[in-house]
Order: C-alpha cells, then structure tokens, then sequence
C-alpha cells in the first residue's frame, strides 16, 4: 500500500486503525454474546448503530477548529456537573446505582459526558499561565475541580467511574509540572486510603511514614499539617464511603480475596470470566463457538465481560491481538502529548490516555482474575452506546490536536 | 511541549513504561491461562456445560429351567410436569383427566418445590392404561406435561415366587453409603431372594446421555451429536432351575395352607420348586403403594415375609428315625433283622415315653415303614450320642445348606457340647437322647435341609449343593451354567438300600402313607410330625420317586395340621406327579415304573 504522507500528517492512522480494529473486535464479540439470547435481543443492531453515529461525530469533531475545546471546556464542565446532579434526582436507578437520565426516547449517563468535561476544564485550568500548579493553593483548586464529580458519582453510586476520575484527576495534575512535594501531598491520601483496607494497624503504621516523609521535606509547618489532616480524613473518608458501597459491591472486593470462597456468588462471574478465557487455549475455539459464551455462563457479558468472549472464541491470539491493538494506540497517544505544540492540547490527551488506560487496566484485569470484579466497560469494545460514543469522540479529539499539532494554541 | 517545566521526558517515560510493564503483566497472564493451565479451564469448561443423564439398564429377566419366563420387565408410565412451561389453570383438568383426588398434581409439586423451575417433577406412577391414553391425547394443548417411560418388574406369568425372587427396592442410605462408588440414590437394587444374590449379575451396567446445558441447566442438545453416550449393558438373564409347573401347582397347593415346601432334582441338587406359604405378591410392592404394602406385609401375624422353606425352626420329627437307623447299621450295632417289642411306649427310668400304637415285634424296615417309636427310643440309646451326631452331620443338619438366597437358618444339631452348654455339665442323662431319636426334643431343622437330607438318600448319598440358579445368560446372548459344589453324606450303599427299602414300604408297603400310592411308579417317603408347644402339630413328609431313579426330592411341612400322611403326603405326592406326569404320554407312563 502506498502511503499518502500527506495524510497521514493530518491523520495518524496509527491512533485510528487500531481504534477500527477495537471496534469491529467489539461488534463480534457483542454479536457473539447476544445472538439467539432473548435477554439481550437486538444489541448487536443497537451496538451497529452506535457505532456509526459514533463515527459520524467522531468526523465531525476532528474537522472542528482548533480553539473549539478550550472555548467549550468550561461550559462543558459546567453543564456535565448540572447533569450530575440531575440524575441523583431524576435519574434511573440500574444495577443498583441511579446513572442513568432519560431524555427523550434515549438514555445515557451522565458520567460519561462528565469525563469530557473534566478532562477539557481540568487541561484549560491546569494549562493557564495564572495557575501554578506548585502553589498549594491552586493545587487545592485544581483537585477540587476532580473532586467535585468525584463525589456526584459516588453519591449515585458508582464506584468504578469514581475511580476513573480519581486516576484522571491525579495523572492530569502530575503531567501538569508538579514537583514531589506537590505530587506526595496529592498520593499520599491514597496511600492511606489504601492502607486503611488492610486494618487499623497498617493504618496507623502508613501515617507514621507518611509523617516521616512530610517532615524530611522540611516545608511551611502549616502546609505540612494540613497535608497530615488529609491524610488521616482521607482513609475515616474511605471507610465511609466503603459502607456507602451496596452490599453486592462490597461482597465484590470480598470476593476478590477469595473467589472460590462464593463460587456461585459475587465469585461466579470472576471464577466462569477465567473459565472462558483459559479455556480457548491458542487459537480459540471459534467465533460463535464458546460454549461458556454461547451457553450463557456469565451474566451480561456483552458489558463488562466482553474480553471473555474474545478470550475463548478468539484464543491466546485473539486476545493478544487486543492488548497490542490497545498498546499502539497508548503509544502513539503518548507520542502525541509530546509532539504537540501547546500544554493545553498535551493535558487532555494526557486525560484521554488516563481514562482509557484505567478502563482498560480494571476491565482486563477482573477478566484475568487480578483486579477486583469493578463495573467498568472495556473502551471500544462492550456493548454500551454512552461510553462507545465518548470514547470515540475523545479520539477524535486527539487525532483533532493531532492535525493541529503545529499550531500553539 | 514546549513549557520545559520539571522533567517532563521522565513522566512521559513514567506513564509510558507503567502501560508497557501493564502489557507484560497481562499478556504473562493471558499466557499462563490460556496455554499452561489451558487444560484445567478446558475441563472445568466441559464440566460446566456438559451434563451426564443416567440410563438405567434393564434388569436381567429370570427365565424357569425350561426357559420359560418367571419375571420379565414391563414399562411403567409416569407423568412429568416442567412447572417452567405449566400453566396451572390446568391442574384441574388433568386432575379429573386421569382420575387423581382434587389437590393431587399441588401437592405432588410442593413435595419438590425446592427444585429449578425447568428441571421436570415426577407427579404419579404407574399409570392406568385409559390415563395414559388421556394424556396422549390431551398434552398437545396442555404445554408442560408430558409422559415417561420406566422399566418395571414385571411378575405377570402366572407364578408369585416371592421367596425365591425376591423384592427390589430403592437402595437405602445404609446401603447407599456401603456401595456408594456402584450405585446412585434412586437406583433398585436386590433386597432379598434371587434379586439380591445375584444382583450383579442381573443389574447390568447404566448408560448415560451427555447433554449440552446452559448455566440454568436448560438443555440444548446432544453433546457431539450424542457420538460420546454410553448405551446401558442390560443385566444378563438368569435361568433357574426351577420348573414352572411344578412351582405353579406348589404355589395352588399351599394357598390357604400355611407351610412349606421345597423340591429339589437330587442327582443336580437342582430346586424345582420352593415355596414358603402365606407369600406375599412382589407386583404390590414395587408399585406406588409400597410403604402402605409393606408395612401391611411386615406387620402381618402370618409373617408372609418369613421364608418358612428356610428359615422354620421346627424339629424334623419322624424323618430323623432314618437317621438314627443309619448310625446303629453304619456303627455295626444291629442288623436289619434286629427287633424289638413294641407295647406302646418304652419306659425309660420314671418317664414313660409313648408309641403311636402297641405295633408288636418289629425289625428295622418295619419300626421304618410303621414309623414305631419305641424301636428307636431303644435304639439311640445303644448308639449314643456322639455316633448319632457325626451320622446326623453326613446330611448337613445343624448348619446352612448354602442355598443361593441368603435368607437361610442353621437349624440345631445338638451334641454333648450343646447339652453341656445349655442343661450344665452332668445334668443331663442319655433321657435327653430319647426324644431325638425320633426327631424330637431339641433337635431343628428347615424343609430346606430335609429336602437336601432327602436327596442325599435319594441318590445313594452323592448330591450337589441346592440352588436356585443354573446359569445365565451372556451378552453375546449364549447360556453360561453356574457350577456348584458336590455334597457327600459318606454312608454304605448297604445302609441306604436298607433304610431305603423302609421308605418303600412307607407308601407302598403297609406304612403310614399308603394313601399316596400311585400305580404309574414308586413313591418313597417319611411321614412326621413336629411337635408344636403353641397349637397344632405340623404335618412333614419328606419323599423322592421314582424309588429306582429318584428324579425328585420333596420335603413337605404344613403347619398347625396334625398328622404328616394325612395333610403333607398328599401334597408331596401332587408335586411329584405334577413333575414326573408333566408332558409324559399317557402310554409311556408304563415305562417310568
């Protein structure tokens, strides 16, 4: 194939050709999972058609001019945090968290817009020469700025997406040019909150440290308390928060621990996940073939457990194929944070690859049986037309900056 | 980027280097799960979506020694009932459909409402003929509902045998936890009789339909197109040696007695007929209704359960007097010219023991044919114990037979020993050996043994061990027999031709039975009668025929009649016309004389 060099300088097809391939990856493997099943009747069409809206805004938002996002970054924002807040109150309630908002004859979740706004308002607030982010305090606002959805969506609850903004939030300020200090004052909550899981004592020993570290950095007393406060908030915080998890969701980190200990619990579907997966061996057993797949095994597969289906239909090289497919676009989207011109256009391509490498990091991960059974959508690839559509809007966002990469914005 | 702000290469490199060690980790994992441990997740795959549905085997039929069928199988209809499927606006219908009690098909479902709604329930068994017409007919409207076939015993041929067949059941937890490797819950197995001693042979080897099932157990097809199934090996057949006629007419003979009979062909050791009466009807009790039968039946004061032919505990009465003449002309002690006077009875110390009647002057043959008792009181006591014990021990009493039921009784040959145990050492006197030497006192036996001691006199001392069946049916359907081993009772063919000869005259001299002489040949036997301290005496016979070539052996008891000639010769001597008439042209009966 000869290569127009011409448009692959406005196009790289090395972000969008492994996006294809994730999406038709996607399509068989939804069409796998529903065809014949009259609980998902339809999904595939339904999927099919999301798919080339998708793509219709996914061109619509690369021809768009330059300046688009960071004029539209704060309405969006604002508007995704409204929304947030309506669905609490007129949302609809599905797999016990209220996320999803009826407009019309369509639904979709809030959630998932809310990450467009983050993203794009966190990269304009971070990347404006006012804001240094080595200064305590603006390091506090842009925090707030995650903090705000952050919160909306544990209230619905959400878990899972709470995650993913925490992640995107935290990597999006360390690309920002925080220096270490900044970067402990904002991880180490985590590290106590993390701690906290393990018992009081482990609890009480990573304050210890914890404290030990803010001393040796020797700075503003005050500062340095405050940080300390956080801290030992942070993980009382979790503990709340963590009783705020509806049973099944708690049961699901339980299980995590031990799924074999449930097996026909919370365990099941991480126990049958792996079933699927390793039982497809090198080269799968063929598509529509599965039987853990085709006999209905696990539990609205065509969601979260979609890697299943290309796990055992697909075998070893199908599911490598994915992770590669996966890789190259991280890749090249790590290539494009570089190469563009302006720090506004590096930060929210920085945000994209936050947000779909913590999909991409949990989803695989439960499929695998390493990460605890958390409900997120593998990107590109589970049934759903809300998270299909952002993820390929925000990739045409990329490749958007991408054609502009020479002009500083 | 422009802005040089602090390191920024490095958090590139970061970000970058997490995703590629991320890489790792999951295709290090993928790796291991799908082509290391592939073989685990493969069968646990398998397991899950592959279901195994028993077939059961036929169970071996029995066939008579004349291949005639004793007990076969037969289909049972039940009706099945997937609630998933069921509407139940219907139970009325089918409830006055198929004549069940208004209420029926409900409770029959919350009996096992524990249980996924797809997965099918039993509601009634064996169902009548016009009710399986009626679902037939009707289960095209009613969706749900559908029909299963079971195999049963099928005992329609004429014969009841329930001491010899024995009963199937369900296996309970008792034995299931013994034989868990073998056999399922749910699965019949052998209780008592044939069933149980061969239940290897009869219950063949299951099968099994592998099924393709979904995670709620819904099937979807035949695994592989059903190449994997296992068929079931039917049980191999088993002939008998009994004879279906003989056995027939044993059975009309005995029903409204209560006794036993057993008929055995000596020279094989073959059991032509057994019959322990009341019996009971094996069809009752494997049908729905079986708790109620059963406990009717193990309740029951007539104990139609008890194997009488076996297992009785009565004393041989007169029978054993040809014991005792054995051990006085085996032990040299008399010959057959040897007599004594009977005036009625023999005093012995400061009890007089009785006679039948004042029978005068009377050799050995005679005191036989005459069944004089005072001979043998006299007798026993010149042969002693120990010599009328090992005579007693030659025709296997005292202890099993090894019938191929297990369902058998020792009886009680006693000895010095046993007296030792039971009266004291020295307490008791040769007093005690009076009664034994006609067959009373503490001395028991079954019909059983007396059938097997009959044939042992019948064929000059030489049988084979009594058993029921001769041999089975292979699976390449050719007929493999059953060897069993020799029995010896070690006396001179001079005895036996003495003692033999009183038999004779027992029927065809001036004996106690001449009303059973037949002219088409020569019947042998022993009158008697076992003392019976709770009623009426019970009446024995024992007898082979044809005196010259003995083909049957009979032993014969019927209980709470009185005297042996009167109610058990008769019957004896049906028996052995019933087997030796059978099928014999009435212008060769001439021959067998």
């Amino acid at each position: 194939m000869k290569i127009n060099y011409n448009l692959q300088d406005k196009f790289d097809f090395s972000i969008f050709i492994p996006l294809l391939g994730l999406v038709l990856l996607g399509l068989l493997a939804v069409y796998s999972s529903t065809y014949e099943n009259s609980s998902a009747s339809n999904n595939f069409e339904r999927q099919f058609i999301f798919t080339v809206i998708s793509f219709v805004i996914f061109f619509v938002i690369y021809f768009l001019p330059s300046h688009t996002f960071r004029i539209t970054a704060t309405p969006i924002y604002i508007l995704s945090q409204i929304l947030l807040i309506a669905v609490l109150i007129i949302g609809r309630v599905t797999k016990g968290a209220k996320s999803w908002l009826d407009v019309g004859f369509v639904g979709f979740q809030p959630s998932e817009f809310a990450k467009v706004g983050l993203i794009l308002f966190l990269a304009y607030w971070l990347s404006h020469k006012k804001h240094d982010i080595n200064n305590f305090k603006e390091l506090l606002s842009a925090v707030g700025i995650g903090f705000i959805p952050i919160i909306l969506i544990i209230l619905e609850p959400d878990m899972g997406t709470a995650i993913v903004f925490v992640v995107i939030t935290l990597v999006m300020i360390f690309w920002s040019g925080i220096d270490l200090f900044g970067l402990f004052a904002v991880l180490s909550p985590g590290i106590a909150v993390f701690a906290s899981l393990f018992g009081i004592v482990y609890f009480m020993i990573t304050l210890f440290l914890i404290l030990l570290v803010l001393i040796s950095f020797r700075r503003d007393l005050f500062l340095s308390t405050t940080i300390f406060v956080v801290n030992i908030a942070a993980g009382f915080v979790f503990e709340i928060a963590y009783k705020f998890l509806r049973p099944h969701q708690q049961r699901r980190i339980e299980s995590f621990i031990d799924p074999y200990s449930d097996p026909l619990g919370s365990g099941y579907n991480a126990i049958q996940a792996k079933v699927a997966i390793g039982s497809g061996g090198l080269l799968g057993k063929g598509f529509l073939e599965g039987n853990q797949t085709q006999l209905r095994f696990i539990p609205e597969q065509w969601t979260d457990f979609i890697f299943c289906v290309i796990g055992e239909e697909f075998g070893f090289i199908g599911s490598l194929l994915v992770l590669i497919l996966f890789l190259i676009l991280f890749m090249r989207l790590i290539n494009l944070s570089q190469i563009t011109k302006d720090k506004f256009s590096s930060l929210i391509v920085v945000g994209i690859i936050s947000l779909i490498a913590t999909h991409f990091t949990i989803n695989i991960g439960m499929n695998l049986g390493i990460t605890p059974v958390i409900g997120l959508p593998l990107p590109f690839l589970s049934y759903g037309g809300s998270s299909l559509l952002v993820n390929i809007s925000l990739i045409a966002v990329a490749l958007n900056i991408y054609r502009n990469r020479k002009y500083s914005g | 980027m422009t802005d040089e702000y602090f390191g920024s290469y490095i958090r590139k490199d970061i970000i970058l280097y997490s995703l590629i060690v991320l890489f790792g980790l999951f295709t290090f994992r993928l790796f291991k799960m799908q082509i290391l441990d592939n073989p685990i997740y493969k069968e646990k795959s398998e397991e899950n979506s592959i279901k195994a549905v028993t077939v059961d085997a036929p169970r071996g039929v029995l066939y008579d020694r004349n291949f005639k069928y004793l007990v076969s199988n037969k289909p049972s209809y039940s009706l099945e009932l997937i609630p998933e499927n069921f509407s139940f606006a219907n139970i009325g219908f089918i409830e006055y459909g198929i004549s069940l009690d208004s209420g029926f098909v409900s409770n029959a479902l919350a009996n096992q409402k524990n249980i996924p709604a797809h997965i099918p329930r039993k509601i009634i068994e064996n169902l009548s003929t016009p009710s399986i017409a009626w679902i037939e007919e009707n289960k095209r409207n009613i969706p749900g509902i559908y029909l299963t076939v079971d195999l049963q015993r099928d005992y329609s041929f004429g014969i009841r045998g329930s001491h010899i067949f024995g009963y199937i059941k369900e296996i309970d937890s008792r034995r299931f936890k013994e034989m868990k490797d073998e056999y399922d819950l749910g699965d019949f197995i052998g209780y008592s009789g044939i069933e149980k001693t061969y239940e290897k042979y009869l219950r063949g080897e299951k099968g099994f339909e592998f099924f393709v099932v979904d995670a709620q157990q819904h099937k979807k097809g035949r695994y592989e197109n059903g190449t994997n199934d296992i068929k079931p090996v039917k049980g191999n057949d088993l002939v008998l040696t009994i004879d279906k006629e003989v056995q027939k007419k044993a059975e009309e003979l005995f029903r409204d007695k209560s006794g036993a009979l057993v008929a055995i062909e000596p020279s094989t050791g073959e059991v032509l007929a057994l019959v322990s009466a009341p019996d009971y009807d094996l069809g009752q009790l494997s049908s729905v209704t079986s708790n109620k039968v059963w406990n009717e039946l193990s309740t029951d004061g007539n104990k139609p359960l008890f194997n009488r032919a076996t297992m009785s505990s009565n004393p041989p009465g007169s029978p054993f007097k040809i014991i005792t003449a054995i051990a006085a002309l085996e032990e040299g002690i008399i010959d057959p010219s040897f007599t004594y006077v009977c005036q009625g009875g023999y005093q012995f110390g400061d009890r007089f023991f009785k006679c039948t009647h004042v029978h005068g002057k009377m050799n050995l043959i005679q005191a036989i044919e005459h069944s004089c008792n005072t001979y043998f009181y006299q007798l026993i006591l010149k042969i002693g114990l120990e010599k009328w014990v090992k005579v007693a021990k030659e025709f296997g009493f005292g202890e099993k037979t090894k019938i191929d039921i297990s369902e058998e009784s020792n009886g009680l040959l006693p000895d010095a020993d046993y007296f030792d145990r039971t009266y004291g050492k020295g307490k008791w006197t040769s007093g005690y050996l009076i009664s034994l030497a006609i067959g009373q006192g503490d001395i028991i036996s079954t019909p059983l043994q007396l059938a097997k001691y009959t044939c042992l006199l019948a064929n000059m001392g030489r049988s084979y061990q009594p058993h029921i069946v001769k041999g089975y049916i292979d699976h390449e359907n050719s007929y493999v027999p059953l060897s069993f081993p020799e029995i010896k009772a070690d006396i001179s063919e001079n005895t036996l031709k003495v003692v033999r000869e009183g038999m004779r005259r027992v029927v065809n001299g001036e004996g106690t039975a001449t009303n059973i002489k037949m002219k088409e040949f020569e019947i042998s036997g022993k009158t008697g009668t076992a003392q019976n301290p709770h009623g009426e005496d019970h009446a024995i016979f024992i007898a082979f025929a044809p005196y010259d070539n003995p083909k049957i052996a009979v032993s014969v008891i019927v209980e709470n009649v009185g005297f042996g000639s009167t109610h058990a010769a008769p019957v004896a001597k049906e028996i052995i016309k019933t087997y030796l008439l059978k099928n014999v042209p009435d212008e060769n009966l001439a021959s067998l004389k």
